[in-house]
C-alpha cells in the first residue's frame, strides 16, 4: 500500500507538483466542456478561446499568489 | 509549426540536459569517463524506447481530438509549471538552479561513499549516470511525446530537437570538463514554459472545437499574449518585495520597541 502511495506520489509530483495547477487547469477544461457539449451554451461557445486564455493567465496568477503568500509566511515566521 | 515544435522541444531538452550533465560529470570525476559514457548512453536509449514505443502508440491509437485534449492537457500543466517555477526563481520567491553547488555536493556525497577509482567499467558510475539522464530526460520524454498532437511528424520533428540539444550540451561539456553553469538555465525554463504554455492552450483549444483566428501563425499571438502577461507579474511581484521585506523586518523589530518602551 506504501509503495503504491509512493508511486501516486512521484506520478503526481512529475506531471504536476502543483495543486493549484492542476485545479485551475481542470477547471477549465470543465467549464470549455459545458460550453461545448450543453446546447444552453451555444452564445458561449464564440468567446471559448477567450475563456481558455483567460483560465489559464488566472491560474498563473492564483498559483504565484500561493507562492508569493508562503514566501511572506516564511520571513513572518 | 514545425519549427516551432523544434525549438520547443531544443530549449526544454537543452535545459535538462545541461542538468544531466553535471551528473554525468559527477560519474566521471568519481569513477571515469566509460562508466559515466555507458550510463549516459543507456539511459538515451531507455528514453528513446520510451518515445518510441508510448508516443507512437499514442498517436496512432487515439483519435486525434481525444489526443489533442490530452496533450493540451499535459501541456498547460507541464507549461504553468515551469513559468511558475522560472518566474518564481525572477524574483527570488525559489533560488536559482546552482549547477557548480550540485556537482560540488553530488562529488561530496559520491566520494563520502569511498568508491574507488577505477580504470574498467564501474556499476556505481554507470548506476549514477544513467540515473541522472534518465530522471532528467523524462520529462523531455513525455514533451516530445506531447508534440505528437501535432501528428506522428510531430514527435520525429521534436525528437530530432531534443537531440540536437543533447549534442550540443555534450560538445560544449565535453570541451569545457565542467558543469555548464553559464547557461541561463532560468531564462531558458522560462521560454520554455511560455512556449509549452502556447501549445498547450492551441491545442486543448482546438479539441473544444476553437477556431483559432489566423490559424497556425495564432500560436505567435498567444506567446506574445503569455510573455506580456508574465512580464507583467515579474515586475508586479518586484515592485511588492521590497513591501514585504520591509513588513517583516518591522514584525521583527516590533516586539523589541515594545521591550525598551519604545512607542512607534
Amino acid at each position: 500500500m506504501n509503495i503504491i502511495l509512493k508511486a501516486m506520489l512521484a506520478i503526481y509530483n512529475f506531471f504536476v507538483g502543483d495543486l493549484v495547477i492542476l485545479i485551475g487547469v481542470s477547471l477549465i477544461m470543465i467549464i470549455l466542456a459545458l460550453i461545448h457539449f450543453l446546447s444552453t451554451s451555444i452564445s458561449l461557445r464564440g468567446a471559448s478561446g477567450v475563456i481558455l486564455i483567460i483560465g489559464v493567465l488566472a491560474t498563473l496568477v492564483a498559483t504565484l499568489g500561493r507562492e508569493i503568500m508562503r514566501s511572506e509566511n516564511r520571513q513572518q515566521a | 509549426m514545425q519549427w516551432a515544435i523544434v525549438i520547443a522541444a531544443f530549449l526544454a531538452s537543452a535545459v535538462e540536459f545541461v542538468e544531466a550533465f553535471t551528473l554525468v560529470l559527477v560519474a566521471r570525476i568519481t569513477t571515469n569517463w566509460r562508466s559515466a559514457i555507458v550510463g549516459a548512453l543507456a539511459a538515451v536509449a531507455t528514453l528513446g524506447v520510451i518515445v518510441g514505443t508510448l508516443g507512437v502508440a499514442l498517436v496512432t491509437l487515439i483519435p486525434l481530438d481525444v489526443l489533442r485534449f490530452v496533450i493540451g492537457f499535459l501541456l498547460l500543466l507541464f507549461g504553468l509549471k515551469w513559468l511558475k517555477n522560472a518566474i518564481a526563481r525572477y524574483n527570488g520567491l525559489k533560488l536559482l538552479h546552482d549547477e557548480e553547488a550540485i556537482y560540488r555536493a553530488r562529488v561530496a556525497e559520491a566520494r563520502a561513499r569511498g568508491e574507488p577509482v577505477k580504470s574498467g567499467l564501474a556499476p556505481f558510475g554507470v548506476l549514477l549516470s544513467y540515473k541522472g539522464v534518465l530522471l532528467e530526460g523524462l520529462e523531455v520524454a513525455f514533451i516530445v511525446i506531447s508534440f505528437g498532437g501535432s501528428g506522428v511528424g510531430g514527435i520525429g520533428t521534436a525528437a530530432l530537437g531534443a537531440a540536437l540539444a543533447g549534442l550540443l550540451v555534450l560538445g560544449i561539456g565535453v570541451l569545457v570538463q565542467a558543469p555548464l553553469h553559464r547557461i541561463p538555465e532560468n531564462t531558458l525554463k522560462f521560454v520554455v514554459g511560455i512556449m509549452l504554455t502556447t501549445f498547450g492552450t492551441f491545442w486543448a483549444g482546438e479539441s473544444f472545437g476553437i477556431t483559432w483566428p489566423l490559424s497556425d501563425l495564432f500560436l505567435l499571438i498567444l506567446a506574445a499574449l503569455y510573455l506580456v502577461a508574465s512580464g507583467l507579474l515579474i515586475s508586479a511581484i518586484k515592485q511588492r518585495q521590497p513591501r514585504m521585506v520591509e513588513a517583516s523586518t518591522t514584525l521583527r523589530a516590533a516586539p523589541l520597541s515594545q521591550d525598551k518602551g519604545v512607542r512607534p
